[in-house]
């Protein structure tokens, strides 16, 4: 008799991990012709090992994010081929399911219009970083004078207790304590697109620094 | 002796029959000069450039080749329909019955969008069957109900015979008359009928008195609280008002008619392999079948009664609405989506009641109307047959010349 009882695991964040691992392991170091295939296969995204703490055997799809614990089948033994069927049909009736749930995917055209848009508002904030008047500014003094290519700025430890305001704060509320202090301007509303914009263009310039809210 | 300005000219001419080889080498069907396109303000140019596919550059003589062909309705079999019967320019490049009409006044399934930014789809057709603007074209001109040639073979002999078209096919393709060249052609045409110079797109550009305070109001709902923006995506790298994909908003769900039955019937001819792209292209324009919207396409239970998204401008042009033409009014399908559409266990998980007030209502249709483009409604009011190239009236002059025979 079969036994029907069956978990279904879902590894989605570990195979992300073994995604961004892949990318974030190329050293850029120059390599012979021949080595790259083997350190290439090496980066390939892997599935991650799944294991049941019961010693039962585990069953992965090739999408890596789908697995099945077999109840009353020890790791290291076989499926019968009536039950690697119906293990079979079972994972794939749960992965349609998973996928007539799904509504929109993302597509390339997303990818592409997500790009050019990121790109359009980092470059308008470096404009803005550099141009007081369109900040509001009244004295000539504009951001990059005291934070040449935005540095000591740290996007990455917002929100975090500003010593100025006396409070935590995001980095909109600070963006707006310089635009009144030395800019001598008036504060923008904190969705204003210019500020938006500021932002982009500060946290493009730590992108990849990991987030450290509040460090000082 | 040479002067140095002999010897320059002769560099420069060796120059440019240099790059002229290496141009024709590059791809042997773009013969000719390169067509430059007179974009609207709102269409960003590197984004027109980089959708021209490889195998199909622009060039002057194709796009008039291919303008040539949209209207010629020998392309059908009673020579009595052409593309520009069901996507007129005088009707912003749509047709304003409920459902496109053919050869003999026979009806379709669904309405005809619009031609113009066309190019920018991801899929074309109501449910994407098309990769391309290219295999869009070559659908109805063998489809029963629409231009009705028995096949691409006859298209091919029928528009051979026109000795005018044989000779113009062999100078912008260096080689006889085939299918893939006319739709190849036809589709150069479609990438030069766009949309991007509205009132909206002025005031977009900060001219603030180009809309009304109405207007102004339904660009904020339609941002926000009307989530039209969602599905009508737009920002300036994708300023088309569609996000390019299918959703299910219940307009057909409520005909009678098995969904259910539908699908698996389509299923089964699948899975008996009998649905090619002209299987597909009939059943797409079959009552009953057309309700399944993208399912044709991608049989997956998802995508029963989703239709791509449309774009929105010119919209006030492009009375009736809804895939299957439905909806007479603007202000009627605003309401379709305040009540939360039509539901049904396929509904899309972004609709839902809107509760907007009538003023609401009236300020969203006021922003719609708004992005109505400059250039296509004096299409629409019969202005001359060249503007339709052109968004200034230098431009007029400048593609006249070009079009003339």
């Amino acid at each position: 008799m079969i036994n029907k009882s069956y978990k279904l695991v879902t590894l989605a964040a570990f195979a992300l991990a073994a995604f961004m691992f892949s990318f974030s392991d190329r050293t850029g170091q120059a390599i012979s012709p021949g080595a790259v295939s083997a350190v290439a296969q090496q980066n390939q995204p892997r599935h991650p090992e799944a294991k049941s703490d019961s010693g039962n055997l585990v069953v992965q799809l090739c999408d890596g994010k789908t697995s099945m614990e077999i109840d009353g089948v020890r790791e290291g033994e076989v499926l019968t081929p009536e039950k690697a069927r119906e293990v079979a049909a079972k994972m794939m009736a749960a992965v349609a399911a998973e996928q007539s749930r799904q509504t929109s995917k993302w597509t390339e055209r997303d990818r592409l219009t997500w790009e050019r848009e990121q790109k359009r508002v980092i470059e308008e904030g470096d404009k803005l970083f550099h141009d007081w008047k369109a900040l509001g500014g009244t004295i000539g003094i504009s951001c990059d004078m005291c934070h040449p290519n935005a540095s000591n700025t740290h996007a990455e430890t917002y929100p975090k207790f500003q010593t100025q305001i006396k409070k935590v704060v995001s980095i909109r509320e600070m963006i707006n304590w310089c635009i009144e202090n030395p800019m001598e301007g008036k504060p923008l509303p904190l969705d204003d697109p210019r500020l938006i914009a500021v932002e982009a263009y500060m946290a493009a310039q730590r992108k990849g620094v990991p987030l450290d809210p509040g460090k000082h | 002796m040479k002067t140095r300005f002999q010897k320059l000219k002769i560099f420069l001419i060796a120059v440019s029959l240099g790059s002229m080889i290496l141009a024709l080498a590059h791809d042997g069907s773009a013969v000719g000069q390169k067509f430059k396109p007179d974009l609207p303000p709102a269409i960003p140019a590197d984004l027109w450039e980089l959708l021209i596919p490889k195998d199909n550059p622009m060039t002057e003589a194709k796009v008039a080749l291919g303008r040539d062909l949209y209207f010629d309705k020998r392309l059908s079999v009673d020579d009595t329909v052409s593309c520009a019967t069901c996507h007129d320019p005088k009707t912003a490049f749509a047709q304003p019955t409920s459902v496109a009409e053919g050869v003999g006044g026979k009806k379709g399934a669904r309405n005809s969008p619009t031609v113009l930014n066309a190019m920018f789809n991801v899929e074309q057709f109501w449910d994407g069957r098309a990769k391309s603007l290219e295999e869009q074209a070559k659908g109805p001109l063998i489809n029963p109900i629409e231009m009705a040639m028995p096949s691409h073979e006859a298209v091919v002999a029928k528009v051979k015979k026109i000795p005018e078209y044989a000779k113009r096919f062999q100078a912008v393709f260096a080689r006889p008359v085939n299918i893939d060249d006319l739709a190849r052609a036809i589709a150069a045409f479609e990438r030069t009928q766009l949309s991007g110079d509205s009132a909206f797109d002025r005031f977009n550009a900060g001219d603030r008195g180009a809309l009304s305070e109405e207007a102004q109001r339904g660009f904020e709902l339609f941002k926000g609280k009307g989530r039209c923006v969602t599905c009508h995506e737009f920002n300036a790298s994708s300023p088309f008002f569609t996000d390019f994909k299918y959703h299910n908003i219940g307009i057909g769900m409520k005909a009678s008619g098995n969904f259910e039955q539908l699908a698996r019937q389509v299923q089964q001819m699948a899975q008996a392999g009998k649905l090619d792209a002209d299987a597909l292209d009939k059943l797409s324009l079959t009552e009953g079948f057309s309700e399944l919207g993208r399912f044709l396409v991608t049989r997956q239970p998802k995508d029963v009664g989703a239709f791509k998204t449309p774009t929105l401008r010119d919209i006030e042009l492009t009375a009736p609405y809804m895939h299957d033409g439905s909806m007479k009014t603007l202000r009627e399908t605003i309401e379709f989506y305040n009540k939360g559409g039509e539901g049904n266990p396929n509904l899309d998980g972004g609709i839902r009641k809107l509760d907007l007030t009538e003023q609401e209502i009236s300020d969203i249709e006021a922003y719609l109307k708004s992005l109505t483009s400059e250039r296509v409604r004096r299409l629409t009011q019969g202005s001359s047959q060249f503007s339709v190239f052109s968004f200034q009236s230098s431009a007029v002059r400048k593609y006249s010349s070009v079009f003339q025979e």
